[in-house]
């Protein structure tokens, strides 16, 4: 194959790399699975310059102007077949937001990003419906015991766990991609585990530690009086 | 690196004939049913493999991949219009005036400048090469490429954010990562041979315009590193999906150790420099000294950053400067730490 066509099909490759972009952060929101919502600017500003790109060396070559020094080092050319990776993989195996085996098994695992304390005000009335990291924040707040005796609901998605009457309801936190993610955890008692990685909205209370807080990071604990479950929120990380 | 050296490989503009030769309608009229047919093949895919494609392993493995590549590609491609943009558009008598003749003052005056490039590493890396396509000395476009993705504001603002109450964390952080980019610079500068990085490409071929110039660049180069950014996206999804997380709390009480695990996670985990200090506070076990060295080390030597560097500048280079930088980028952590937390 000449040289000519095989920067087609490089142009072609940038085309659907661009195209896959675009189809999952200006067409769809399946982005909010991978990256944090904010992103979503970022990744069709992206998208739209690779199909363009793609266009204008389209035109290029039709018009005979395509430079001609690729070949100063063959080995790109064939790792750029690569990129169809990501797009096969965005296609064909349609990654999911992390569950519950990125969230893992018993371990009580590393902490959540350290909330501040300054910023949680008083619980508002009713049963209020609070973060997971805001719930474990308030749980670990040395100031005080705010959750103490108030009926709080949660929102997240089932892990099981191996100990009795016991299951995780639990969200994964990221602060740029799912490379990044932790598990967030409450363990919740008092009602029967759902079906693994369904998502479900928990009403309950929390079970104040045994003495002090623990200086390590150890699950909170919660008594549960109702479960429902509910359909995967727009955003499924916090 | 100036041009008319062995190292710009004269000739190699012109041992292929140009396009035009060969090229007939019929070889053209291929494409668009080879496009059809792969948009066709995904399709299809869709609805016969995808349903059966969902291990749990498979799928994490998945997400954590698309999520690498996805948050990437935008800094990519800035990077690289940037790039294109430097060889395109800015003459290399620019930077001639604007750093210092002698390559070892340049070198801490690239190693400053990073401070304003707002990207993550991915961008730093084509910036990078670009510079020194422009005639930039390697060493100091090297200081620039080991300190934006560091000492930028974002990545500080984001440092300062994940560790509230704690600003020495952020000067730390500045100044070990600054540190080892400049003295990488300077080693690079002494004994580093040319011959382990050419410096092979663009000046900007006379007669097709500026803008002909900046799309053809700104092509290679996509695919060029956006191939090996996927290598690398590949790697550190499958040690995030393989490597368990427990065993890293079984060794978080030993010194020295526990900065040599960090050190070796932040090469393996492969996070964005704006998102590792997030990921650094909530290893809560660990002394601040190894959570520095996962700061430091992860900005400069990670997979995905290894495979892009060695896309860019070669295998050569890239087996001499990584482990160089992650031995200094260690060592002065060390050092800070020692000093500053």
């Amino acid at each position: 194959m000449g040289a000519a066509v095989k920067r087609q099909t490089q142009s072609l490759m940038l085309l659907i790399l661009g195209g896959a972009l675009l189809n999952i952060s200006a067409f769809s929101s399946t982005y909010v699975n991978y990256v944090k919502p904010g992103f979503r600017p970022l990744l069709v500003g992206a998208g739209a310059v690779l199909v363009i790109l793609a266009l204008a060396s389209f035109i290029r070559q039709w018009r005979g102007q395509g430079d001609g020094h690729d070949h100063a080092h063959d080995h790109g050319p064939r790792v750029a077949w690569l990129l169809a990776v990501p797009v096969f993989a965005i296609v064909l195996i349609a990654p999911p937001a992390l569950g519950s085996f990125a969230a893992g098994g018993e371990d009580d695992g590393p902490a959540p990003r350290p909330p501040a304390p300054a910023a949680f005000r008083k619980l508002s009335d009713g049963v209020p419906q609070l973060a997971l990291g805001e719930f474990i924040g308030r749980a670990y707040d040395p100031a005080g015991t705010s959750l103490a005796g108030r009926q709080v609901r949660l929102t997240g998605f089932v892990v099981p766990s191996k100990k009795k009457n016991l299951w995780y309801v639990t969200r994964m936190q990221i602060s740029c991609c799912a490379a990044d993610a932790l598990a967030l955890k409450v363990a919740v008692r008092g009602v029967p585990a759902p079906r693994e990685n369904s998502w479900v909205q928990v009403t309950g209370s929390w079970i104040p530690w045994k003495g002090k807080i623990p200086n390590g990071y150890v699950i909170p604990d919660m008594t549960a009086t109702d479960v429902v479950k509910i359909d995967q929120p727009a955003e499924p990380y916090e | 690196m100036t041009q008319g050296t062995p190292l710009d490989w004269p000739g190699a503009e012109d041992h292929l004939p140009p396009d035009s030769w060969g090229r007939g309608p019929a070889r053209e009229s291929w494409l668009p049913w080879s496009f059809v047919g792969l948009v066709a093949l995904l399709v299809a895919g869709r609805f016969l493999l995808a349903p059966h494609l969902t291990a749990p392993a498979l799928q994490t493995w998945a997400t954590i991949f698309v999520a690498v590549c996805v948050q990437a590609l935008p800094f990519l491609v800035f990077g690289v219009a940037l790039s294109a943009a430097i060889t395109a558009f800015v003459p290399a008598s620019f930077w001639t005036r604007a750093l210092p003749r002698q390559t070892y003052a340049a070198v801490p005056v690239a190693g400053v400048a990073g401070a304003v490039l707002p990207g993550c590493e991915c961008a730093s890396v084509p910036v990078a090469s670009g510079l020194m396509a422009r005639g930039v000395a390697p060493a100091a476009a090297l200081a620039f490429l080991l300190a934006s993705p560091a000492i930028n504001p974002v990545v500080l603002v984001a440092t300062a954010v994940a560790f509230p109450g704690d600003p020495a964390m952020v000067v730390a952080r500045f100044g070990a990562s600054l540190t080892v980019a400049v003295l990488a610079g300077w080693i690079w500068a002494r004994f580093g041979r040319s011959e382990w990085l050419p410096v092979p490409r663009r000046t900007a071929a006379p007669g097709h315009g500026k803008w002909g110039a900046f799309v053809d660049a700104m092509c290679h180069d996509l695919l060029h590193t956006g191939g090996f950014l996927v290598i690398g996206g590949l790697t550190a999804a499958t040690l995030n999906v393989v490597v368990p997380r427990s065993w890293l709390t079984s060794v978080a009480g030993i010194p020295v150790v526990s900065v040599l695990v960090l050190a070796l996670l932040a090469v393996l985990l492969s996070i964005c420099s704006e998102a590792d200090a997030f990921v650094a506070a909530s290893l809560t076990a660990f002394s601040p000294t190894a959570k520095l060295a996962f700061l430091v080390v992860g900005p400069m030597v990670d997979l995905k950053l290894i495979a892009l560097q060695a896309g860019t500048f070669g295998r050569p280079f890239t087996w001499r400067f990584v482990p160089l930088t992650l031995t200094l980028a260690i060592g002065v952590s060390f050092v800070t730490g020692w000093v500053l937390l």
